[in-house]
């Protein structure tokens, strides 16, 4: 008796399967029957879901800088035009003297150099007769971890600000915090981002399907004429769905690929000048994982959505019956 | 295998489409359905079907009372029925082959055994040799013939034939009829809608007559030869 049963299941459980894989190659099928619409969808989720990517890739990069706060802590103190180098030196030995920085100087020439090397302006400063820059002190905080950097860069901006020799103290570390405002900024438009593109993801597969299924109401018919369950009906959508959302998704992030190899260099160059080594982080494994599951998953339940109400509609208007 | 118990069915906003009908119908019978257009054929058919739900009486079909049967249910009713179309309902985008094999597909059966089978049954009303064709390269007589095969495939115990002769010329509707006598004498409980007299006179087979939503006539086997002249 318990053997004829298990017999049944596996029974059933083999004819689910070979059901399963009707619906999967006949969603296969109908993409390919309809190339051209399938690419264009495709087009469109691809673009929806690589702008919020693009953006998490930047701020996730940005992010990378801010983790060598120290680099970023330097201040840059631009002494009065009449200082000259006997004047600097004491600036920075007194500097050298406290126990939360160090200090190097710049003479106007080094600036000069260096400017002419990273701008690219060199010719610029040809015009002028005599050098226009005035000596440099780079002070460096000393301190154990990034916590304390702010409090530090603070004292010591306060202290050279009431230096005779000093014109203008330079703090990067306010741009720091600026920077990390924004980029807190930045992250919550992610997130905002996220979630209208996956809602727009979700509404162009949705449609797409709704299109779908009026288009095949009279297959849609005939199937539950000759005895199709209602989730057989609904299974080759599904997975429509599904492939568009993957599609979408496998598309974007060829999008993202050939955008970071585009804005490597740029990048680099840019980077080089604020004296930075630099390499752009792509996607992990795991985050692209992420994303072709989550493409998937957006399309799977776009056509939920969109099936289960236009098969209501059709069983409604009785064209189905009772199903 | 089919009994009708004051079966009453009404549309929204119309005249009654069906009245008090009551017969029974053995398994293993065949029976022609006739009347005028708009005499209720197609909404007994559909009643049978689960395709509409009956306002009052009992419907039961292969021991099953249609009216206390729940929806989810509904498919497995259907499977027992092979329902023959005046229109066909083929699908366009799908081959003879693919049209015929899918109540196999939907079953789940192998596809080694949904292709042996398929063959068979379009050797059976000779399309044999267009497994691969369209539907709309077709004529209408041979669409109506893989109608046929989709709704014979599965091997149902119970076949439903609406106006199948619709669109044939004579010889080709008394070649189909001759089929359905072949199921029949198989085994299988076939019936006809039609209004085609003629035919169903020469066929000498129990013949219920509907006019304006009533039976007015269940005339026997028997006597129905008689009722030629």
């Amino acid at each position: 008796m318990s053997n004829m049963r298990v017999k049944f299941v596996r029974r059933r459980l083999r004819a689910w399967s070979r059901r399963q894989l009707y619906s999967f190659f006949s969603s296969l099928g109908t993409l390919l029957s309809h190339r051209l619409a399938t690419t264009m969808t495709v087009l469109v989720l691809g673009i929806a879901m690589v702008l919020p990517l693009g953006l998490y890739l930047a701020v996730n990069n940005l992010r990378g800088l801010d983790l060598q706060q120290d680099e970023w802590g330097a201040i840059t103190v631009f002494l009065h035009n009449g200082i000259g180098e006997k004047g600097a030196a004491e600036l920075a030995r007194m500097i050298d003297d406290r126990p939360d920085a160090s200090a190097e100087t710049v003479s106007p020439q080094q600036g000069m150099d260096e400017f002419r090397r990273a701008s690219g302006f060199g010719q610029v400063l040809d015009l002028f007769d005599e050098n226009p820059l005035p000596w440099v002190v780079l002070v460096t905080p000393q301190v154990r971890d990034a916590e304390q950097l702010g409090m530090v860069v603070g004292n010591l901006d306060a202290w050279l600000q009431t230096r005779d020799a000093v014109d203008i103290v330079q703090v990067d570390h306010k741009w720091l915090q600026r920077l990390s405002v924004l980029l807190e900024l930045g992250e919550a438009f992610v997130t905002v981002l996220s979630v209208m593109f996956s809602l727009a993801v979700f509404v162009v597969v949705a449609n797409t399907i709704r299109l779908d299924v009026a288009n095949r109401c009279e297959e849609i018919e005939v199937l539950s004429v000759v005895g199709a369950s209602e989730n057989f009906i609904r299974q080759p959508f599904l997975y429509t769905g599904f492939w568009y959302g993957l599609l979408g998704a496998l598309f974007a992030l060829v999008l993202l690929s050939i955008s970071v190899l585009y804005l490597q260099q740029p990048t680099e160059d840019l980077l080089d000048a604020y004296g930075n080594s630099f390499e752009i982080q792509g996607l992990n494994t795991f985050h692209v994982a992420l994303v072709l599951l989550a493409g998937g998953a957006l399309g799977f339940l776009g056509a939920l959505v969109s099936v289960q109400r236009y098969l209501r509609q059709l069983r409604v208007s009785g064209r189905l019956g009772r199903i | 295998m089919i009994t009708f118990a004051h079966v009453s069915k009404r549309y929204a906003g119309s005249a009654s489409a069906l009245l008090d009908v009551n017969f029974h119908i053995d398994a293993g019978e065949m029976v022609f359905l006739t009347g005028h257009s708009g005499a209720g054929k197609s909404t007994l058919l559909r009643l049978i079907l689960m395709l509409e739900q009956a306002s009052g009486g009992q419907v039961v079909v292969n021991g099953r009372n249609l009216s206390k049967t729940s929806a989810r249910l509904t498919p497995q009713v259907r499977r027992q029925i092979g329902m023959i179309f005046q229109d066909h309902k083929l699908l366009r985008d799908k081959t003879v082959f693919d049209n015929v094999s899918l109540p196999l597909m939907i079953a789940g059966m192998r596809y080694s055994e949904i292709r042996k089978r398929v063959r068979a049954v379009l050797d059976k009303v000779g399309l044999r040799n267009k497994e691969k064709a369209w539907p709309l390269m077709l004529s209408g007589g041979e669409q109506q013939r893989v109608g046929i095969a989709r709704a014979i495939v599965g091997m149902p115990p119970i076949l439903l034939a609406d106006e199948p002769t619709g669109n044939l010329d004579p010889q080709l509707s008394k070649e189909l009829f001759n089929l359905f006598r072949q199921l029949n004498a198989q085994g299988v409980t076939v019936m006809v809608a039609s209004h085609d007299l003629t035919l169903i006179r020469s066929m000498s087979q129990r013949v219920l007559v509907l006019s304006a939503g009533r039976l007015i006539d269940d005339i026997p086997a028997v006597i129905s030869r008689g009722w030629e002249k």
